[in-house]
């Protein structure tokens, strides 16, 4: 595999409380990894390491090394507002703007400074096409998208991102919030993106890591505890504590 | 037979507890009823003689005994709105810098420091306003803004620093810590993932609060904007020391006027007819009823915000 | 994404935070900005004799404003009397018996508005109902006033504050066999104790520094006074009389009672905050 994002020697800090430690990790190009472990292993904190996010509050620090392509973003003076275009992020609970449907896809684009509205509206249209939202919404685009399902909130949300044409897509327990027909919905789309992009997916739901994934990273205590590829971590698990998680005997 | 008797006393005390508990909820409700109903009866003589015109004739004429409203209308609009104007935009300032900017340490002391704001009596501001504020606007402000700003019709007038613009500036800052707070209160409402989505597709921190936090919150936002005008609509004293109590009406904003309150707090208690009394009430009366009107608006418009999550 | 727009958002950017920043900085300079001006023209006039002899006739030199300062504290006193413990039984009616009911909806809704009417209002509907029947002003219908002015402060946060008390005290309690009066009293009255001290302050230092409310109802008076049913002083209404007069000498002695009442209200003020603090322990 090539690697998108390659980790080395992550260390992360809430304040004074260490919350993950020595994490080495390489994630594949255009694969799906997921993230899996107990609640408060560290998964969720590690993937907001990813766009840094936690530089919204004051206190938390970062040590080591995340090198997306060639740079290394947590190096001082990197520019955010151009790393969060480039890796883009959804949440486990849809969070729509209080907007139209199509005024939300075009968010992030009309900051980037597109003003073109014919060039708005096809890039819209694409969005909602990959997240196969085109056709429940073609007709009421204008609607606000807080009249959408909360599955269908949840695909505008993954258009949104993927709108301003990132290179990762961070997902953070995207389907906790949805029924089983509107997961099976997200599950097929995350298929799709692989195509185009690096998906890394925080899951509880031990079947989604091994249905849609490539490879999986298993977390406890905030340390990777193993990172294989899927079928080999549900198949043959090396780490006893790995096979344990899976097989149900905690968490 | 003891026993019976305890609980005898324990289902009295509970009847007891409960009906006083209620009668002095439900005296709150009598207490509003009550205050519009005499204030109405007050006031009758006045809108009997002058009819609907005591709502928009300008004249006020104790000697002549012939009342209208218009000019104390007037300046208490007016004298609200410049504040709404001025207050607006810094207390919302104010609500971002708490919630999006201050470290955590810092967010806690300046919000009690702009908070006591608001703790300070209006009387306070009255006489600061007429002994430290006054002869600032007048010697420096009140030209100044004549020179820039003197081709708009309202930056003219007699530089007194007493007149609408003076009362409506110092009654900015009393409702400043008004709209602050409850503006504050709404921003801590919007969920951080809301506001992370909008970082996350690359959005600046001033991005995020212009085109996610304010449109998420509107309508509290509206509410808080409202409540700091039915603040700003009712006080007295500090609008009475720096108003100038002049009965006409003028566009030109230095100029002194009045407003409802200041010509209650003037002329009440000298008041010897009875229609320039009952014209006082009929006043007192008109202020009761607006400031009704937009704090009920405000607390819906605030409400509608709190409980918005389900949206 | 051109560098220009790219930079024109940024600057954006800082520009808003540097406003936002402002905007604190404008509202913490007023406050001690008004602060600072009453502290320095009242220091000077707050002397002995302010607070122990009556004023001086207009014009003349000396006298204090032992009356203005007893009829304050008299009037406060009787309000608090009469909104505090009013205030806290309809309170537990909206937090103990109607929680979810239309009663307490109404109340609630009617209380929020009053607490923001125009005090000056309430001092005009006093005068009709008190003053006018009892044939002139008097101390008893300004602390009615004044406690017509608490009773919504009083009842919101009484409400707020017993709410905070959890359901598993009152049902611990209950279950013991306590009435439901008693357990109010004993138990829920106990836990909400700080919370209805703070609220009960903060209405004090709110009405002690009223002024419009008493103009009509306990007037002045140059004089001391302890009756009931005859005209007081207070320290706002003497402010306001000296500030609008013509003699300098009225003037600082307006500056000193305003130095006291601003310090009064404002100690009060922040040890009610201080007393919450207390409760949630940070």
């Amino acid at each position: 595999m090539t690697a998108k994002i390659t980790i080395k020697g992550l260390n992360f800090y809430y304040g004074p409380k260490q919350a993950l430690r020595n994490i080495n990790v390489r994630i594949g190009e255009r694969e799906i990894t997921a993230l899996i472990g107990p609640s408060g292993c560290g998964k969720t904190t590690f993937l907001r390491c990813l766009n840094r996010m936690h530089d919204l509050y004051p206190g938390n620090r970062y040590e080591g090394e995340i090198i997306l392509d060639d740079r290394n973003i947590l190096e001082p003076g990197l520019d955010l507002i151009r790393l969060r275009s480039k890796v883009g992020i959804v949440f486990q609970k849809p969070t729509p703007f209080p907007m139209s449907i199509s005024d939300n896809i075009a968010f992030g684009l009309k900051l980037g400074g597109m003003r073109n509205r014919r060039e708005l509206a096809s890039r819209v249209e694409a969005a909602l096409r990959v997240s196969a939202l085109w056709d429940e919404t073609k007709d009421r685009l204008h609607d606000s998208a807080l009249s959408l399902s909360g599955g269908q909130q949840q695909r505008l949300c993954i258009a949104r991102a993927i709108a301003v044409e990132p290179e990762v897509i961070l997902m953070d327990e995207p389907c906790s919030a949805l029924d089983p027909v509107a997961t099976a919905k997200i599950e097929d789309l995350m298929s799709d993106l692989k195509k185009n992009y690096t998906v890394v997916i925080v899951t509880h739901n031990m079947q989604q890591a091994a249905r849609v994934s490539d490879h999986t990273g298993f977390f406890m205590m905030g340390e990777v505890m193993e990172f294989d590829r899927t079928q080999k971590i549900f198949t043959a698990p090396s780490n006893k504590l790995t096979e344990d998680y899976i097989t149900g005997r905690f968490g | 037979m003891a026993l019976l008797d305890r609980h005898k006393a324990d289902r009295l005390g509970d009847a007891l507890f409960k009906g006083a508990a209620l009668f002095f909820a439900v005296s709150v409700l009598v207490l509003m009823g009550l205050i519009f109903i005499v204030l109405l009866a007050e006031a009758m003589p006045a809108l009997r003689a002058f009819g609907l015109r005591f709502l928009y004739t300008a004249e006020w004429d104790p000697v002549r005994s012939v009342f209208g409203a218009l000019p104390a209308i007037y300046g208490t609009i007016v004298s609200s709105v410049i504040a709404l104007v001025i207050a607006v935009p810094i207390s919302l300032g104010i609500a971002v810098f708490l919630t999006e900017m201050a470290p955590k340490p810092l967010a806690g002391p300046i919000g009690t420091a702009i908070e006591l704001l608001a703790a300070i009596p209006s009387i306070i501001y009255g006489m600061w306003g007429l002994f430290i504020l006054a002869p600032l606007l007048a010697d420096h402000v009140e030209p100044f803004l004549n020179n820039w700003l003197g081709f708009i019709p309202f930056f003219r007038g007699a530089p007194l620093g007493i007149g609408m613009l003076p009362a409506g500036f110092i009654l900015a800052v009393m409702i400043i810590p008004f709209i602050s707070s409850v503006a504050r209160d709404i921003f801590r409402m919007v969920p951080p993932i809301l506001k992370e989505s909008g970082y996350g597709v690359g959005a600046t921190k001033w991005e995020v609060i212009h085109q996610v936090v304010l449109p998420y919150t509107r309508s509290g936002i509206i509410g808080a904007v409202v409540l700091g005008l039915g603040r700003a609509l009712g006080e007295t004293m500090a609008v009475t020391f720096l108003i100038g109590n002049s009965y006409d009406i003028s566009s030109e904003l230095f100029n002194p006027a009045t407003s409802i309150s200041a010509s209650l707090a003037n002329e009440f208690t000298e008041a010897v007819d009875p229609v320039h009394i009952s014209s006082l009430v009929a006043l007192g009366l008109i202020l009761f009823v607006i400031t009704f009107i937009v704090l009920a608006a405000a607390k819906l418009l605030i409400r509608k915000t709190v409980n918005g999550d389900a949206r | 994404m051109t560098g220009f727009h790219y930079t024109k958002r940024k600057v954006f950017n800082y520009a808003a935070q540097t406003a936002s920043l402002l905007c604190a900085v404008c509202g913490i300079a007023f406050l001690f900005w008004i602060l600072k001006d009453v502290a320095v023209l009242g220091a000077g006039g707050l002397d002995f004799s302010f607070f122990t002899e009556l004023p001086a006739p207009p014009g003349e030199a000396g006298g204090g404003m032992a009356n203005a300062i007893t009829g304050t504290l008299l009037i406060t006193v009787i309000a608090t009397a009469i909104g505090v413990p009013s205030g806290i039984l309809a309170g537990t009616y909206l937090s103990e018996y109607g929680r979810g009911g239309r009663v307490a909806a109404t109340v609630r809704f009617i209380a929020d508005i009053l607490v923001a009417a125009p005090s000056i209002v309430i001092g005009i509907f006093v005068y009709a109902i008190i003053v006018r029947p009892a044939g002139g002003f008097s101390t008893i219908a300004g602390a009615m006033a004044l406690a017509i002015i608490m009773l919504p402060v009083v009842i919101r946060t009484a409400e707020e504050m017993l709410k905070l008390v959890p359901d598993a005290t009152r049902e611990a309690a209950l279950a013991l066999g306590a009435p439901h009066w008693k357990v109010t009293v004993l138990v829920v009255y106990r836990g909400a104790l700080r919370g209805i001290t703070t609220g009960v302050m903060l209405a004090v230092a709110r009405v002690s520094g009223e002024t419009a409310p008493l103009l009509f109802t306990s007037f002045n008076n140059a004089y001391w006074n302890w009756k009931l049913n005859e005209p007081t002083a207070t320290l706002t209404v003497t402010i306001f009389n000296y500030a609008m007069g013509p003699y300098e000498e009225w003037h600082a002695k307006a500056w000193a009672a305003a130095l006291l009442i601003t310090a009064g209200v404002l100690f009060v003020t922040l040890a009610a905050r201080l007393v919450v603090r207390g409760r949630s322990g940070s």
